[in-house]
C-alpha cells in the first residue's frame, strides 16, 4: 500500500492507483476531460492537473499513479489558474458555435433551431412549444419583430437568412387555429397575487409567466384598449389587429384577468400595493417617474420599493417589441423568485464557444445538413403567412449552426466553472470548419475535436476493425479515419460509446 | 499489380514478422521497396499481418521519414538544422524552389526529377548550409550555385564509380600509411571521392602504401584531412583536399615506380605553388610540426575520452581498437569486478547523463539492477534530434566498438540481457558501422549467449528511428520501439521499472556508454578529477556556426564557452562579433557574449537559464537575429511535439503565432508579457521534456537580448534578418560589374554595365541573392520602418534611395 496525503487527509492506496482515483475515494472531485476508466492510457487535456506540495510540480492525476510520501492538494490558485489555462488553450484551437448565432442574438433567447428542426418534421405545435418558452406573443411578433436573429443567421452569408421569424408566425398561427390550443402546464397555485400595470407587450409577456409560474395575475391599464405600444403598429398596419386581439384573448384563456379604463395613479397604486404581493410597472415611456419610484435596477427588475419591479420602456425606451417582450419575461422570473421568497439571481449568462463568420469555403459543409433552396416569402410578405408546405422547406434551410453537445459539453462546463476566455490566446487564422455526416448516426466535425484521444482509446480497445487514429502530429495532429475510409467502416459497434465519452461536441449524434 | 505489391510485402513479411511492434522497420523496408508508402501496400499490409488500419495510419503519419505521396526520382534534402539557419538555409531552398520551379506548396517538379524536402538537420554542421542530393551532400551552398549542383549531380550521377582495387599486396616493403576520415562530414565534403581516387593513384604508381579509414578526426572544417604518416618522419596533414590535388600530394611523398620524371616535374610544379604562396586551388595545408596551425590549436585543450584515440582508430577495424585497450575495461568488469563494484566506481566517477539531464548514471544503474525480473533490456540512445548536434552520430560512426563496449558493461552491471541501438534514420553512415560493429563482436563471441564463456549473455540490435526528435525523450523511444507513435508518457513509472514492454529498462545516452569503458579502465578517480565540482569528465560538443573552426570536439566540464569559442574554435570567422552561443538546441538557450566566461556544466548552464542539452553549440555573431534564432527553435519543437498535452501542442503554438507577428513588425508590448507568460505556463504544464524546455530558447532571448524584441516592435530588425522588415538597397560602392543583376531570379535589377545599380523593392523578393553575389559589399539591408509606415497610409511611394 501507498501512503499519502490528499487536501491534507492521510490516504492509502493500492500501487498503480491513480492520483484522481485516490482523491475520489475520499470524495474529492477533480475536473477531467480525456479520462475514461478502462480506457483512457494517456493524460492530455491537462485539466485534471493537482499539486505535489513536495515538489511544488504540478501532475496530471488521471494518469500519475500515487507515490509514497506525496503531499497533494487538489486545487489552489495556481492549479486553478493552469485549468484555466488549459481551457483558454484548448478554446483558441476550438472552432465551434455553443449556440447558434440567430439564439444568441434574440433578446428573448429563443432555442431557433430547435423550432426549425420541429417544423421541419411537421411537429408544428411542438415547434411553438418550445417558441412559448420564451416567446409569450409569438403570433404578434411574427409581424412586427425586427428579427435581429435574421441578421445574425449564418445562412445569410450563404444566400438569405432562414425566415425565422415568419415561421414563428407560422407555428403560433397554426396553434391558434388548431383544435386543442397549446396552454403551458402552471404551477401549483401559490395564493399570491401580482399587479401588472400596462398591457404592452412587456406586461403581457410578464403576465404570462407570471400566471405560468402559478400566481394569480391582473393587468390595469388606463386605455379603453389593451395593447400598450402595439395598438400604434395596429394604426401602422403593420399587426393586424385580429392577432392583437387573439393573442389577448389566448392570454385571457390561459388564466389572467385585465382591467382596462383603469388609470392607477397614487393612492389607486398604494390600495394596489395592499392587495397585491408584487407590482411590475410596465406603463411604457411615457409614464417613468412616478409614485415616488427613482431608483430602478434593470438587472433584477426590482425597484427602490419593495415588491415593486418595473421593465420595459420606463426604465429604459425600448424600440424593439422583442426586448420589451424578453425583459416582461425576465422581470416575471425576478417577480416569482420574490414571491418564493427568493432573493433573484440574476440568471449567469453561459460560457458560449463562437467562431464568428463563415469561411465562403464552409458555406457547402453547413448545406450539408440543410438544403440549398432560396430563402421563402409568404405571399403578401411581412404581413403574409406561409402555407405548410412552404414552412417546411423554408425551416429545411435552417443549418442548424447549434452545437449537438451544448447541454453537456465537459469544455464548455469547465469553461463556465473556470471563468475561461475563448479570445485570451486567439491569434492568426482559425482552422476551416468540417462536418463528416457520411455514418448513418454520427457526425464528427473536426474542429470541435480537443485531440483527447479518447475515440481512438475505445475504438482500438474494443477491436474495431477499422477504427480511428491519430494522423501527424504536433499542433496539426487530427483524429480520423485511416484510409480516408468512410466513418461508418471506422465506427460498427463503438459509436455510442464513442460519443458519450466525447468531451465536446466533435463526436455527436445526429 | 496488386498481386505484385502483395508478393512483395509478403516477402517483407518474411523478413520482419507481422507483429505489430515491428511496423516501423516494415515501413522502412516498404519504403526502400516503393520510395514511398503506397496506399496498396499499406492496405495489403494490414490485410497480410496482425497490424491494424489505425496502427499504420497513426504511425505513418507521426515520422516525418515516411511518405504517403510519390515522389520525384531524387530527392533534395535541404538541411534547415541550426548552423544551416544562421547561414542562410531557407534562402537556399527558395532558390531551390524557384529553381525547380516549385509553388509554395509543390514538392515534386514538373517532370517528376526531383522533390525537395526540409530535414531538421543532417549533423554536418560545419559545413553549412548542406544540401543532400539522394546520396550526394553539398556543402557551403550558395544561393546563386543551385543551378550548377543540381547539373552536377545529374552528370555525376549517371556515371558509376570505378572501384579501384589496392593494389598494394604485390610489393613487400610498405612505404607508409595515407590516413582518411570517413565521418559523415568528411564524406559529404567528398572523402569518399578522394579515398577512390587515393586508391586508385597507389594502384596505378604501384606504391604499397596503406590507406586507412579512419574515424571522424573532429577537425571538421577542414574536411575531407588526408594524414600521410611515412616511419620516423612527423605526420603531414592536408585539408580540404580536392580529387584531383591526390596525384600532386601522394607523389610528393611517395615515390612512384615508374616515370619518375614525370613526378619530378610534377613535384616541383607543386612545390613552386606553395612557394609562391599562390593559393588558386583551395589547397592548405598545414604539417604537424608547425606548432601553432589551426588544427593543433584545435585539438589543444581537448581531453579525449569518449574520442580517444581519434583519428588513428579505424571505425570498424576491432583488432586495432583491441590493441589500444579495447575491450580491457569489459574484461575487467566480468572478471574482477561485481556489478555492484562496477555501479560503485561508476558512482565514484560522478558520471551524469550525457543526453541533456544530467541524472547521475549510477543511480540509473542501480534502479535497474535491483528491479527483479525474468528479463531486462538495454536501450543505447541514439536519436539525436537537435538540429546543431551531431555528436552521437560521430561516436556512433568513428568509436562503435566504444559504445558496444559501454553498453556491455551497463548490461552486465544491471542485469540486462538485450538491448537496442535507436539511432536516427537520418544517420545511415551510423547505422551502418554499427550493424557491421556488431557483426563483427558477434562473430568474436563479444555479443551474443555466454559471452567469453562467463555466462553473461546480451542480444544486441539495431533499430532505425524514422525522423521524431521527441523519440528522444525515453518513454518516446520505447513507444517507438514498440511500434508505436512516439508519444511520451508521464514518469512514474520510470522506465529502469517499466520500461520497453513494462520490463525493467536501462536507457543512456550514447555519449554516457562511450565513457564508461575509459571509467572502468583508467579509475573512477582519473576521471573524477577531470571536470567541475558537481560535473565530471569531459563533455563532447558539436562546435558549430560563425567560429573560424568547427568541428567535434572533447572538452573537460567546467571549461568556459570563451576558451571553446576563442581557442578551439579560433575566434569569429570574418572579423564579426561574437554575439552569443546557442547551447543545448531547442530545449537550451542563448547564452550572450556577455556571459562568456559561464563553465560549461549542467550547474553553472542551468544558473544562466540554458541547459546542456545533448550538446549543440551554435556560435552566433552580430549578424544573427536574437528574435529569429527563437523562433527558428520554437518552430522546430512545434514540428516535433508529439501533439498529445494541450500545452505543448497550443501553448507552443500560441508563443510561435505571438513570435511571427513580433518578426513581421505587428507585435506591441503586451505581446511580449504574453509570451513571457506562456512560457512559463507551457514549461509548467507540459508532461515532457520536450514542452517543458520548448520555451528556453524564448525565455533566455527575452532576458538577455529584450531590446532586440523592443526594436522589432517598433518595425525594427537590428541585423536585417526578418523579411519583412527589411529591404535591398545599392549603395555607391557599387562598382557597376552587373553580378547582382545577373543573379536577381526576379528580374528586380536592371542590367547596366559600369553603372550603380538599383533595386526595383517593388519586384525585390528578397532572396539575398545580390548581397551574396555583390563583390564590392555594396548591396545592404536596411529597416524598411518608413516604408511600411507608407504603405500603412495606403500611400505607394518608395522610400528615396538616397536616405
Amino acid at each position: 500500500m501507498i501512503e499519502l496525503k490528499i487536501n491534507n487527509k492521510s490516504i492509502q492506496a493500492e500501487e498503480g492507483t491513480t492520483i484522481l482515483k485516490a482523491a475520489e475515494s475520499l470524495g474529492i472531485e477533480i475536473p477531467n476531460m480525456c479520462f475514461m476508466e478502462r480506457y483512457s492510457n494517456h493524460p492530455s487535456c491537462m485539466i485534471c492537473v493537482v499539486k505535489d506540495q513536495n515538489t511544488r510540480k504540478l501532475l496530471p492525476s488521471c494518469a500519475m499513479p500515487v507515490m509514497n510520501g506525496m503531499n497533494i492538494i487538489t486545487e489552489d490558485e495556481e492549479i486553478i489558474e493552469a485549468r484555466k489555462d488549459t481551457l483558454e488553450l484548448l478554446l483558441s484551437d476550438h472552432v465551434g458555435d455553443c449556440e447558434a448565432p440567430c439564439k444568441l442574438s434574440c433578446p428573448a433567447h429563443m432555442d431557433i433551431p430547435l423550432m426549425n428542426r420541429l417544423i421541419m418534421e411537421g411537429s408544428h405545435q411542438e415547434a411553438l412549444q418550445v417558441v412559448k418558452e420564451d416567446i409569450a406573443l409569438p403570433l404578434i411578433l411574427g409581424y412586427i419583430c425586427t428579427a435581429p436573429c435574421e441578421h445574425a443567421c449564418h445562412r445569410k452569408q450563404v444566400d438569405d437568412a432562414v425566415s425565422i421569424c415568419q415561421l414563428k408566425k407560422f407555428v403560433a398561427k397554426f396553434d391558434l387555429d388548431s383544435k386543442k390550443i397549446y396552454f403551458p402546464e402552471k404551477n401549483t397555485p401559490s395564493n399570491k397575487k401580482a399587479a401588472v400595470i400596462g398591457s404592452g407587450p412587456t406586461a403581457l409577456s410578464a403576465a404570462f409567466y407570471l400566471t405560468r409560474f402559478g400566481h394569480e395575475v391582473m393587468i390595469f391599464d388606463k386605455h379603453a384598449e389593451a395593447g400598450g405600444s402595439l395598438i400604434k403598429a395596429v394604426h401602422d398596419h403593420t399587426l393586424p389587429v385580429e392577432a392583437l386581439y387573439s393573442e389577448i384573448d389566448y392570454l385571457k384563456d390561459f388564466g389572467l384577468k385585465v382591467q382596462l379604463n383603469k388609470h392607477v395613479k397614487q393612492e389607486a397604486f398604494n390600495d394596489l400595493k395592499k392587495d397585491f404581493h408584487a407590482i411590475l410597472l410596465a406603463t411604457g415611456s411615457e409614464n417613468s417617474n412616478q409614485f415616488s419610484i427613482n431608483q430602478f435596477d434593470k438587472q433584477t427588475y426590482t425597484t427602490n420599493l419593495e415588491g415593486v419591479f418595473a421593465a420595459g420602456s420606463i426604465v429604459r425606451k425600448e424600440k424593439m417589441a422583442i426586448r420589451c417582450v424578453a425583459q416582461g419575461k425576465e422581470a416575471a422570473r425576478s417577480i416569482n423568485e420574490f414571491l418564493n421568497g427568493k432573493s433573484f439571481t440574476n440568471k449567469e449568462k453561459r460560457f458560449n464557444s463562437k467562431f464568428g463568420k463563415l469561411l465562403a469555403s464552409e458555406f457547402d459543409e453547413y448545406l450539408k445538413e440543410s438544403t440549398r433552396d432560396d430563402r421563402y416569402t409568404p405571399e403578401n410578405g411581412k404581413i403574409g403567412l406561409f402555407n405548410m408546405d412552404d414552412a417546411i422547406a423554408e425551416a429545411k434551410r435552417c443549418m442548424h449552426c447549434d452545437c449537438r453537445d451544448r447541454l453537456n459539453c465537459d469544455l464548455r462546463n469547465y469553461s463556465e466553472q473556470y471563468k475561461a476566455s475563448q479570445k485570451k490566446y486567439l491569434f492568426g487564422k482559425r482552422n476551416e470548419i468540417k462536418k463528416n455526416i457520411q455514418h448513418e448516426f454520427v457526425i464528427y466535425e473536426t474542429e470541435k475535436c480537443i485531440r483527447c484521444g479518447l475515440c481512438i482509446d475505445i475504438t482500438t480497445k474494443d477491436k474495431e476493425h477499422t477504427g480511428l487514429t491519430f494522423i501527424g502530429r504536433g499542433f496539426d495532429v487530427r483524429m480520423q479515419v485511416p484510409f480516408n475510409y468512410p466513418m461508418s467502416k471506422a465506427l460498427t459497434k463503438t459509436e455510442k460509446k464513442c460519443v458519450e465519452a466525447c468531451p465536446t461536441g466533435a463526436l455527436a449524434f445526429k | 499489380m496488386t498481386t505484385e505489391i502483395t508478393n512483395r510485402i509478403n516477402q517483407i513479411l518474411q523478413t520482419y514478422g507481422g507483429q505489430p511492434e515491428k511496423l516501423i522497420p516494415i515501413l522502412h523496408a516498404i519504403q526502400k521497396e516503393f520510395n514511398y508508402l503506397p496506399e496498396e501496400a499499406l492496405s495489403q499490409l494490414c490485410e497480410l499481418s496482425e497490424i491494424t488500419p489505425s496502427q499504420v495510419y497513426g504511425v505513418s503519419s507521426f515520422y516525418s521519414q515516411f511518405r504517403h505521396q510519390k515522389i520525384g526520382k531524387h530527392i533534395i534534402k535541404v538541411c534547415v538544422g541550426t548552423a544551416c539557419h544562421v547561414k542562410g538555409s531557407m534562402q537556399v531552398l527558395e532558390s531551390f524552389k524557384r529553381e525547380l520551379k516549385l509553388d509554395e506548396r509543390q514538392e515534386t517538379d514538373s517532370k517528376g526529377l526531383f522533390t525537395i524536402e526540409k530535414v531538421a538537420c543532417l549533423g554536418c554542421c560545419t559545413i553549412a548550409p548542406v544540401v543532400q542530393i539522394d546520396q550526394i551532400t553539398y556543402g557551403h551552398v550558395k544561393i546563386d550555385q543551385v543551378a550548377e549542383i543540381l547539373d552536377d549531380f545529374l552528370n555525376q550521377n549517371g556515371q558509376s564509380v570505378e572501384k579501384v582495387k589496392n593494389a598494394s599486396e604485390n610489393f613487400h616493403e610498405i612505404q607508409g600509411e595515407i590516413r582518411i576520415g570517413l565521418g559523415s562530414c568528411c564524406v559529404a565534403s567528398g572523402s569518399e571521392g578522394v579515398r577512390e581516387e587515393l586508391e586508385k593513384t597507389i594502384q596505378k604508381s604501384k606504391l604499397n602504401v596503406d590507406v586507412k579509414q579512419v574515424g571522424c578526426v573532429g577537425v571538421c572544417n577542414q574536411v575531407p584531412l588526408l594524414e600521410i604518416h611515412k616511419k620516423n618522419e612527423h605526420p603531414v596533414f592536408y585539408s580540404k583536399i580536392k580529387v584531383g590535388e591526390i596525384k600532386e600530394v601522394v607523389h610528393e611523398h611517395f615515390r612512384p615506380q615508374r616515370k619518375r620524371d614525370r613526378l619530378k616535374t610534377n613535384f616541383f610544379n607543386f612545390f613552386d605553388r606553395i612557394a609562391s604562396n599562390q593559393d588558386s586551388i583551395s589547397l592548405k595545408r598545414y604539417s604537424s610540426n608547425i606548432k601553432e596551425s589551426p588544427i593543433t590549436e584545435f585539438l589543444d585543450g581537448q581531453i579525449n575520452i569518449a574520442t580517444e584515440f581519434r583519428g588513428v582508430l579505424g571505425p570498424t577495424d576491432i583488432e586495432e581498437y583491441k590493441k589500444l585497450g579495447g575491450f580491457s575495461a569489459f574484461n575487467r568488469a566480468m572478471k574482477e569486478l561485481s556489478p555492484d563494484e562496477i555501479i560503485d566506481q561508476i558512482e565514484k566517477s560522478g558520471l551524469r547523463g550525457r543526453g541533456g539531464a544530467g541524472f547521475p548514471t549510477s543511480k540509473k544503474w542501480k534502479l535497474v539492477k535491483n528491479e527483479k525480473s525474468d528479463i531486462k533490456y538495454i536501450i543505447c540512445n541514439g536519436d539525436e534530434g537537435d538540429p546543431g548536434a551531431f555528436m552521437d552520430r560521430m561516436l556512433l560512426e568513428s568509436y562503435p566498438f566504444r559504445v558496444i563496449e559501454g553498453i556491455l558493461i551497463a548490461a552486465f552491471a544491471t542485469g540486462a540481457q538485450k538491448g537496442l541501438f535507436y539511432i536516427r534514420a537520418e544517420y545511415p553512415l551510423a547505422v551502418e558501422r554499427i550493424r557491421e560493429a556488431l557483426k563483427i563482436c558477434r562473430n568474436e563471441g563479444l555479443i551474443g549467449s555466454n559471452i567469453l564463456n562467463s555466462g553473461f549473455s546480451l542480444e544486441l540490435d539495431v533499430f532505425e528511428g524514422a525522423g521524431a526528435f521527441v523519440c528522444g525523450e525515453e518513454t518516446a523511444l520505447i513507444a517507438s520501439l514498440e511500434g508505436r507513435r512516439g508519444m511520451p508518457v508521464p514518469r512514474p513509472p520510470f522506465p529502469a521499472h517499466q520500461g520497453l514492454w513494462n520490463k525493467p529498462t536501462l536507457v543512456n545516452n550514447t555519449e554516457t556508454y562511450a565513457m564508461v569503458p575509459w571509467i572502468i579502465k583508467n579509475s573512477a578517480e582519473q576521471f573524477n578529477q577531470i571536470g567541475s565540482e558537481n560535473s565530471k569528465g569531459t563533455k563532447v560538443f558539436s562546435l558549430a556556426g560563425k567560429i573560424k573552426r568547427g568541428g567535434l570536439i572533447e572538452v573537460p566540464m567546467g571549461i568556459s564557452i570563451r576558451q571553446i569559442v576563442d581557442k578551439i574554435g579560433g575566434g569569429m570567422a570574418g572579423e564579426k562579433s561574437f554575439k552569443a552561443v546557442q547551447i543545448g538546441g531547442p530545449s537550451g538557450a542563448c547564452i550572450p557574449a556577455s556571459l562568456a566566461d559561464t563553465p560549461v556544466d549542467f550547474e553553472s548552464l542551468e544558473g544562466v537559464g540554458a541547459m546542456m542539452g545533448s550538446g549543440g553549440l551554435v556560435v552566433l555573431d552580430e549578424d544573427d537575429c536574437m528574435v529569429d534564432i527563437a523562433r527558428y527553435f520554437l518552430k522546430f519543437s512545434q514540428d516535433q511535439s508529439c501533439g498529445r498535452c494541450t500545452f505543448c501542442r497550443i501553448g507552443t503554438k500560441r508563443m510561435l503565432d505571438i513570435l511571427e507577428k513580433i518578426c513581421s513588425g505587428e507585435g506591441n508590448e503586451n505581446d511580449l508579457s504574453q509570451l513571457a507568460e506562456l512560457s512559463e505556463k507551457t514549461k509548467k504544464g507540459s508532461i515532457c521534456g520536450l514542452g517543458k524546455t520548448a520555451p528556453n530558447p524564448v525565455l533566455s532571448t527575452l532576458t538577455y537580448f529584450r531590446d532586440e524584441y523592443i526594436e522589432h516592435i517598433h518595425g525594427n530588425c537590428p541585423t536585417g534578418k526578418c523579411q519583412a522588415l527589411i529591404q535591398y538597397d545599392i549603395t555607391d560602392d557599387c562598382i557597376g560589374c552587373t553580378k547582382c543583376s545577373q543573379s536577381c531570379p526576379v528580374d528586380a535589377i536592371e542590367f547596366k554595365p559600369y553603372e550603380k545599380h538599383e533595386i526595383d523593392i517593388d519586384v525585390c523578393i528578397k532572396c539575398d541573392s545580390c548581397k551574396q553575389v555583390c563583390p564590392s559589399g555594396a548591396v545592404i539591408t536596411r529597416s524598411n520602418i518608413l516604408r511600411n509606415k507608407v504603405i500603412a497610409k495606403g500611400e505607394r511611394l518608395k522610400q528615396s534611395v538616397s536616405n
